[in-house]
């Protein structure tokens, strides 16, 4: 029992320690202490799947998860969704398999909030509502959640002005995923325009793009679409307009061949 | 209990960069695999790269989440990869479903592997598949379940495992008595299953006291006479015991008719040499008929010298050789046979008179149905009686008829030349004659000496040689073929060879059958010349009779045949795929080998020649013959075939494998067929039901008596076709074949086959194109007897009993009342004995006491056969009679004559129908369902050296002290003894091996030319 009060108290310790190093944003360090706080977490025998009953099983729990957050917040900080979805794989157990063990966790909400945003952006729709079906009725009042599934709902009706303008975040760690969000909104619709105009005045391409400043247009035009040309305050979209004709249904070939089947039909019969 | 929900975070642990991390999701993986398999499976090509990476350290953990994986997945091929990956990890010895399904799939594997080891390079099979069998194997011994490892061993084809199964066993001759068993039963490669056998052989001989019978039957098998030799020469060497047990290994191996194996072993023995003169040895070394030296007179020789241990030995190698020779088993036969027979001459005269005469198809089938009804009988009272109606038989129909006195005389070692002597060709050509009934005499002589024709094969030869005529030549290829049954004797072949090469049908269709007799069972590369000259010459005859003699070489040699049934299953000429669907009968015969059944049941379906699908479905009848169950069912289907010759196949095919075991399957197929719209399809239902029911009894299976009425009706109506008529004629000769004591039996009860049968039968099918050939039949016929033999090979008077109820295994009842039949047959006997009697010009003062005894005997007969008519024929009565005429025997005896006499002992009829036991007295007729209620009396003074009551048994005498009363066999009462109830009395004079008795050849009956 020592030994695994010991281990908890070492592990608490270095959880300190990681929660100030991604307070301070300093990434680098906050990894190496994560990586070394995972290992120390398979040997708590605690911990999901084992699920032991010992003495030490609520505090391993608990500092397990809070482990697993942090990484979570570390991953968004960081900017890798690879990282993020592992770590909350790992942390989902917590919040479903453990309710009867410990306490809810303050971060819970934010947490899966934050995974259907990114399920948002990955364009995993299924999985979003898959996940969505499974919170419960109060999970789905909270502003966290409710937010989110607002922008499904906003990105599905095709309601991208409402979607670039939603500013109002509950957690800091949402600003990653929305920005994402809103380029993949922008990217949308620099699809949509090239098909249906030829040009565009740059005044109106402002307003379609939802941009404010003139600046921020032309930064977005020379990062993401070098190929449009802008003269005489108009972008030209380059994009050749090669909708190539709707093939032609070989109707004949297709009669001629249905029929064939049914003289042979008749035949074999 | 918190119990987890997923596993997606182990899952996704996986993805982590620290080993210790994935080793941790693994660990935990793995023991959650069993719920959550289908999570896993989507990462499954994760677990399965982690595997593929050589540095990390817990590939093996990873190989066996992954094969648990695909264990659910259902891809368990996939699964035993990775469990083989997994190394030790994959315990076998854990209980769960995935390792017990594992571990089948990888027996299986290993078993398939092994098997098709065999190719060329011998792929290495994966070490680490091995290790897992082998701890399978090593779990089965901890556990003593030796039967077990025995059986994953056979399977395999671990030697080495087999062995140390059996050596490891508590019980080590039941084990390897269980393994014999299995290596006959289910090992279907023949090679390997040499091995087991070599296998068993070295194991008996490390054991304190060997099985010897099986030792023996292995060695056989192994074709190793040396070794046979051996252990016969060492056994007899030993106490009185010991030589039982070696006449005993001497007469299983004679009843599985390998005459090359017996003469092999024959010769290897030593000669016998000692300071009496009196040899048994010498005796049987030297040919003909001065050689064939009874034994019962080398062991009265013997037991006038003094009694020293050369002179007991001396003694023992002479009935040793004397066993293995065939003379004694066979002088035994025919002791039974004639004694026991119980033929009905009535039906033969109901078909005679119904039948017409201008119809020359039933007139011979009439004369076939007796030969076989008598065969081995010696009795041809019938042919007698009936000269005039005889002599219609001309040309071929001749020359089967004569050949039917072969049948009759079947195993007449030494009386068969003389006997035949009057219809052989002599020596100033074809003077007297007719080469018709020339030919079928020295056919007859083959079926005289089938498979046991040292004596007469050189007479044979001869006469193939001097002769130019191909009925002769014909007649000659045939015996010789009969007589040298599997010798490969290379200059009987370049005789028979030469023959052949005359290009002429008749001769040539003989000559081809013979060469395959001549080499059954050798493989002999002659079957490719055979081949050859089947593609060369023009005569179908020809084409057909090499197919069957190619098919005949490759008897029971399974695989290694293959290539030749290829090479003929593929031909252009239908009578070469034809002879192509034999050598696959008798290549695989009895062994039920699954390939083989799936070839002929393609070409019962496939061909385009009717007579390839005839035959290829009548195949199945022998490949099948050890499972008689199986058949009814794979061909049951083809019995309702539209074409004819399917269903005919079908017929003959159950007929062939169910043989004398009236199962009901068998009679249920056969029925609809029996009235089928083809006349040769209900030809050939008749005879299959026919060997089907041989020696049932109503009480057994009540179709009999129906079955006999068909035939009767079928006989009697003018209206039947000639093809069913003569199926008939011919199932009633089937039915009551061997004066109903013998049954067809392809097997021994060893369970090896019987060569001599299955050949005959293979032949014997052939009557589809060549009447003549329809005596071969005669050779699948197995005595249905239990003959005691003592220490010096005779019978002493004892009784067995049979714990079942008599009427189930009693003979028929005769067709028409016993006194009538008495009445018509009496006149006959007295005339032809008288007659023979004369011709003993010798013996004056003999032949008259004989000729007024014999009046006496047969009054008597008649009325101990009339008491047994009213079923009151007590067991007193019965017993009594014997002593009596033992004792007439004893004061005749120093005349030396011998000649059999009827037990009237053993009248087996039902004497109470509500009796569920009877009493047999030795020799008795035991058919082969009956063998399992057969059981000596307890008290009983004598003790079988074998456990199986049937056949020849040796008897261990208890009370050696007590004076030996004998089945009065050898005592010369009546030369020509009473026929026993039926009052047939025998007419053929039947000196058995009277050495000092002048050969009486019966009286000529020459049917005019």
């Amino acid at each position: 029992m020592d030994s695994g009060n010991s281990k908890v108290l070492e592990a608490q310790r270095l959880y300190g320690r990681l929660e100030t190093s991604i307070f301070a944003r300093n990434f680098d360090s906050a990894r190496a202490f994560l990586n070394q706080l995972k290992v120390k977490l398979t040997e708590f025998s605690g911990l999901p799947p084992l699920y032991r009953h010992t003495s030490t099983q609520v505090e391993e729990l608990k500092l397990a998860r809070s482990i697993l957050e942090q990484a979570v917040l570390l991953s968004v900080g960081t900017e890798d969704q690879e990282s993020f979805e592992l770590h909350f794989l790992q942390l989902k157990p917590y919040y479903t398999d453990t309710r009867h063990l410990i306490p809810p966790s303050n971060f819970e909400y934010i947490m899966l909030g934050l995974n259907l945003l990114r399920l948002l952006v990955q364009n995993r729709i299924a999985e979003f509502h898959t996940e969505l079906e499974l919170l419960s009725p109060e999970a789905l009042k909270n502003d966290c959640i409710k937010i989110v599934v607002e922008l499904e709902q906003a990105l599905m009706e095709g309601a991208y002005n409402h979607v670039l303008r939603s500013r109002k975040v509950p957690h800091d760690s949402y600003n990653y995923f929305i920005n994402l969000l809103a380029k993949t909104v922008r990217d949308e619709i620099a699809g949509c325009s090239e098909k249906a105009y030829d040009f565009l005045t740059l005044d109106d391409a402002k307003t379609i793009f939802k941009f404010t400043r003139d600046q921020d247009l032309m930064t977005y035009i020379s990062e993401e679409h070098p190929d449009w040309e802008i003269r005489n305050r108009c972008v030209y979209f380059q994009k050749v307009k090669d909708f190539s004709l709707c093939k032609e249904i070989p109707s004949l070939q297709l009669i001629n061949q249905t029929l064939g089947y049914a003289r042979e039909l008749e035949r074999i019969v | 209990m918190t119990v987890a929900s997923t596993a997606s975070g182990l899952l996704a642990m996986l993805q982590e960069q620290q080993p210790q991390l994935k080793k941790y999701a693994l660990h935990n993986l793995n023991s959650l695999a069993d719920s959550f398999w289908h999570e896993i499976s989507a990462s499954i090509s994760t677990i399965e790269s982690f595997y593929e990476d050589e540095y990390f350290e817990q590939r093996e953990l990873a190989a066996l989440v992954a094969s648990k994986v695909f264990y659910y997945l259902g891809e368990h091929n996939d699964s035993l990869t990775y469990a083989l990956g997994a190394n030790s990890l994959f315990d076998v010895l854990e209980d769960s479903d995935y390792v017990r399904t594992l571990v089948a799939k990888c027996l299986d594997h290993y078993i398939a592997l092994r098997k098709t080891r065999e190719g060329e390079g011998a792929t290495a099979i994966d070490p680490r598949l091995v290790a897992i069998v082998e701890r399978m194997l090593d779990k089965c011994m901890q556990d003593r379940k030796y039967q077990q490892a025995i059986g994953m061993a056979l399977d395999s084809q671990r030697l080495d495992k087999l062995q140390e199964a059996i050596r490891k066993s508590e019980n080590v001759p039941g084990m390897l008595a269980y393994c014999f068993r299995l290596a006959r039963t289910h090992v279907d490669k023949r090679e390997f299953r040499q091995e087991v056998l070599r296998l068993i052989v070295n194991q008996h001989q490390g054991l304190h006291s060997p099985d010897y019978l099986t030792v023996c039957q292995c060695l056989m098998f192994l074709n190793d006479p040396q070794t046979v030799a051996n252990i016969l020469d060492k056994l007899i060497k030993g106490d009185k015991i010991e030589a039982l047990l070696a006449y005993q290994i001497a007469f299983d191996l004679f009843e599985n008719e390998n005459q090359l194996f017996l003469l092999n072993v024959r010769d290897r023995l030593p000669e016998a040499r000692a300071g009496s003169s009196s040899g048994g040895g010498e005796n049987t070394e030297t040919t003909e008929q001065n050689g064939m030296m009874d034994v019962s007179t080398s062991a009265e020789a013997a037991t006038n010298v003094e009694d020293s241990q050369d002179n007991i030995y001396v003694d023992r190698m002479g009935k040793l050789k004397g066993i293995l020779s065939g003379e004694t088993p066979i002088h035994l036969t025919l002791q039974f046979l004639y004694s026991r027979n119980k033929s009905d001459l009535l039906i033969l005269k109901t078909i005679k008179h119904s039948v017409e005469t201008r119809n020359s198809v039933c007139h011979s089938a009439t004369i076939y149905s007796n030969a076989l009804m008598h065969a081995g009988t010696t009795v041809d009272t019938f042919l007698r009686d009936n000269l005039d109606w005889l002599s219609r038989a001309t040309n071929w129909a001749k020359f089967s008829a004569t050949a039917g006195l072969g049948v009759i005389h079947r195993g007449h070692l030494q009386q068969g030349r003389s006997l035949m002597a009057p219809y052989l060709p002599q020596d100033g050509g074809t003077g007297g004659g007719s080469p018709y009934s020339e030919g079928g005499a020295l056919y007859a002589l083959g079926l005289i000496h089938a498979n046991h024709g040292e004596g007469i094969k050189s007479f044979l030869l001869e006469s193939l040689r001097k002769t130019n005529n191909e009925v002769i030549q014909h007649g000659a290829c045939l015996g010789l073929g009969l007589a040298a049954l599997g010798t490969a004797d290379d200059e009987i072949y370049e005789d028979i060879k030469h023959v052949l090469y005359t290009d002429s049908a008749i001769a040539g269709e003989a000559a081809g059958i013979a060469m395959g007799l001549l080499m059954v069972g050798s493989a002999s590369d002659k079957a490719g010349e055979m081949l050859t000259y089947a593609h060369d010459t023009q005569h179908e005859k020809i084409i057909r009779g090499l197919a069957l003699g190619i098919a005949l070489v490759v008897y029971g040699r399974e695989e290694e045949a293959d290539t030749l049934i290829e090479q003929m299953t593929r031909d252009q000429d239908p009578i070469l795929r034809y002879g192509g669907m034999y050598a696959l009968a008798l290549a695989y015969r009895g062994t039920s080998n699954n390939s083989a059944i799936r070839r002929l049941l393609h070409f019962a379906v496939s061909d385009v020649s009717d007579d390839v699908r005839r035959a290829a479905v009548l195949a199945l009848g022998f490949v099948l013959c050890s499972d008689p169950t199986q058949t009814p069912k794979i061909v049951s289907l083809l019995s309702e075939s539209y074409n004819a010759h399917v269903r005919y196949g079908a017929a003959m095919a159950v007929g062939i494998s169910c043989a004398g075991t009236a199962s009901s399957e068998a009679i249920s197929l056969l029925e609809p067929l029996t009235s089928d719209a083809v006349d040769f399809v209900r030809q050939g239902a008749l005879m299959a039901m026919a060997m089907v029911l041989m020696q049932a009894t109503e009480a057994r299976e009540p179709h009999v008596a129906v079955f006999r009425r068909q035939l009767d009706k079928i006989v009697s109506d003018k209206h039947e076709d000639t093809m069913s008529k003569m199926g008939a004629i011919l199932a009633y000769g089937i039915l009551d074949a061997g004066g109903r004591n013998v049954t067809i039996s392809l097997q021994s009860r060893t369970g090896h086959d019987r060569v001599m049968a299955v050949v005959g039968m293979a032949v014997f099918t052939q009557f589809w194109y060549w009447y003549p050939l329809t005596y071969f039949v005669s050779l699948s016929f197995a005595p249905t007897a239990f003959i005691g033999l003592n220490h010096e090979l005779r019978m002493p008077k004892f009784d067995i009993i049979s714990d079942a109820k008599p009427a189930l295994f009693a003979y028929p009842a005769p067709t028409a009342p016993p006194s009538v039949n008495v009445n018509i047959k009496l006149p006959t006997a007295v005339l032809s004995t008288s007659g023979r009697s004369k011709s003993k010009a010798k013996k004056d003062t003999d032949a008259k006491t004989k000729a007024e005894k014999q009046p006496d005997t047969s009054s008597q007969m008649d009325v101990g056969s009339s008491t047994g008519a009213t079923a009151a024929t007590s067991e007193a009565a019965s017993t009594a009679e014997p002593p009596e005429e033992s004792s007439s025997g004893k004061e005749a005896a120093k005349d030396g004559s011998e000649a059999m006499e009827v037990d009237s002992a053993v009248e087996k009829k039902a004497v109470n129908p509500e009796a569920t036991s009877e009493v047999l007295s030795n020799p008795a007729r035991v058919i082969p369902l009956q063998e399992k209620y057969v059981r000596f009396p307890e008290g009983c003074r004598y003790a079988p050296v074998k456990r199986t009551p049937a056949g020849f048994v040796m008897l261990r005498d208890l009370e050696p002290s007590e004076p030996v009363e004998l089945v009065s066999t050898d005592s010369p009462a009546s030369p020509a003894p009473a026929g026993g109830a039926n009052g047939a009395p025998a007419a053929a004079p039947i000196p058995m091996g009277g050495v000092d008795l002048e050969p009486a050849p019966p009286e000529p009956f020459v049917y005019v030319p």
